[in-house]
């Protein structure tokens, strides 16, 4: 094909499109929409018995909301970075807080030691904490995926590098307001290894899925 | 020097171009304005566009690839690429950074497949070209089908058959023991002296 065919392709369907809303107000509605689905889950599930005492421990304080503030500043990151001309220096955004969440997780671990009993982790809790990860994190994949398909063709594995960070993150803050996983291990797997494993599968298959999801809701009639 | 000019040549003062909608002060296309324009539907600002833009890709494209192919590919990708997501072009910011954002990162990825691409193929050496070439081909068709055939039928019984049954329908020794009736031993010995003397019936006849 020549180009000036190809121009001519392009203008014949080129359809008014609407510009994007800033980044800022799109990771709000983002936000606001993780915001949504914790409520209901919190309707359904109610928050962990005891969060009142929990939230007195300065420790468990900083690690949940160090893993909440990452998600806002990944999110944020990630809807910044989705548009061409923006620099990449908005992917150091998220770095503070989660470096304050990964090590006050450590700090969990070193100070919990010793209470790992035998009946420290049940099978039932896990089954419902993975559960709540579902519900969780799913909705908000497919929502940030549908919101940043665009970046398919310009930085996708940063987007989905990051996204994948908010949505792990939002989900460990998830976990431990609705969840009483005091187990060290528990926390680990469930906390860095749900983060992990989310922001890795995004890191694998992000990229494949945004391609996919942008050749189905692209703007334009070209196949 | 060669010589004086008697009057002092003429100067006309041109008026600058009329700074319409679509230009800007310097009297090229005024890039972000048509964008803005193509986003709300206006085909003719987005032709206008798009055909100003190629040949600046172009100059881009040329910079990164050697083959006019590639350089005319590129282009198109980044066209695409345009059509595609402009609905991420910000009006209140400049057009220039968001174009060139999006040529840099296609012709990187175009760089990177290529390269990838390259990495897993091997260029064709001289053997490659040889073997499948008609020309080093032609040894099975110079074969004289028809002058085997009649020295076949020339053969002693024993031998033909022998030869027919081994060579020709490929049985295996044992089969064509047991359709024959004849030893192993025997069919060897016919099969070894009717080769002798095909050989010696077909050389002679080359001759």
């Amino acid at each position: 094909m020549k180009t000036p065919d190809l121009i001519d392709t392009l203008v014949d369907c080129a359809t008014p499109v609407r510009p994007l809303r800033p980044p800022l107000v799109r990771a709000a509605l983002w936000l606001l929409f993780a915001a949504l689905v914790l409520a209901i889950i919190g309707v359904a599930h109610g928050v962990r018995p005891d969060l009142a005492e929990r939230l007195r421990q300065p420790v468990f304080v900083v690690a949940m909301f160090s893993a909440l503030a990452t998600g806002i500043l990944a999110a944020i990151a990630a809807f910044k970075v989705s548009l061409p001309d923006t620099s990449r220096s908005w992917l150091l955004l998220p770095i503070p807080t989660v470096v304050l969440w990964i090590s006050t997780i450590g700090y969990g671990c070193l100070t919990d030691w010793v209470s790992v009993g035998p009946d420290g982790v049940r099978i039932g809790e896990a089954a419902r904490c993975f559960a709540s990860l579902l519900l969780t994190s799913v909705p908000l994949s497919i929502v940030m995926l549908v919101m940043v398909r665009h970046a398919a063709l310009l930085r996708p594995t940063a987007v989905c590098m990051t996204g994948g960070l908010a949505i792990a993150a939002i989900t460990s803050f998830a976990l431990s307001l609705f969840h009483d996983l005091d187990a060290t291990i528990m926390i680990l797997v469930w906390n860095l290894g749900s983060a992990a494993l989310i922001a890795g599968l995004a890191g694998v298959f992000g990229r494949s899925l945004l391609a996919w999801i942008a050749s189905r809701l692209m703007p334009t009639a070209l196949s | 020097m060669t010589g004086r000019h008697n009057r002092p040549p003429s100067l006309t003062v041109v008026p600058a171009p009329a700074a319409d909608d679509d230009h800007r002060e310097g009297g090229g296309l005024d890039w972000s304005k048509l964008m803005a324009r193509a986003q709300d539907g206006d085909r003719r600002a987005y032709r206008a566009l798009l055909e100003d833009l190629a040949p600046y890709l172009r100059s881009i494209a040329t910079r990164c690839f050697k083959e006019p192919s590639d350089v005319e590919d590129a282009v198109q990708d980044v066209l695409i690429a345009i059509h595609v997501v402009r609905h991420t072009y910000d009006r209140s910011r400049p057009f220039g950074p968001w174009l060139l954002a999006i040529a840099n990162r296609r012709m990187i990825d175009r760089i990177r497949r290529d390269t990838r691409r390259k990495a897993q193929e091997i260029a064709l050496s001289t053997e490659h070209e040889t073997f499948p070439d008609s020309v080093a081909n032609l040894v099975a068709a110079d074969f004289d089908a028809a002058a085997l055939g009649v020295a076949i039928e020339r053969l002693p019984p024993e031998q033909r058959q022998a030869i027919e049954m081994l060579k020709l329908n490929e049985m295996s020794l044992k089969e064509a023991a047991a359709a024959s009736g004849r030893s192993i031993t025997a069919l060897k010995v016919a099969t070894h002296r009717a080769v002798k003397s095909l050989r010696r019936m077909l050389g002679q006849q080359d001759r």
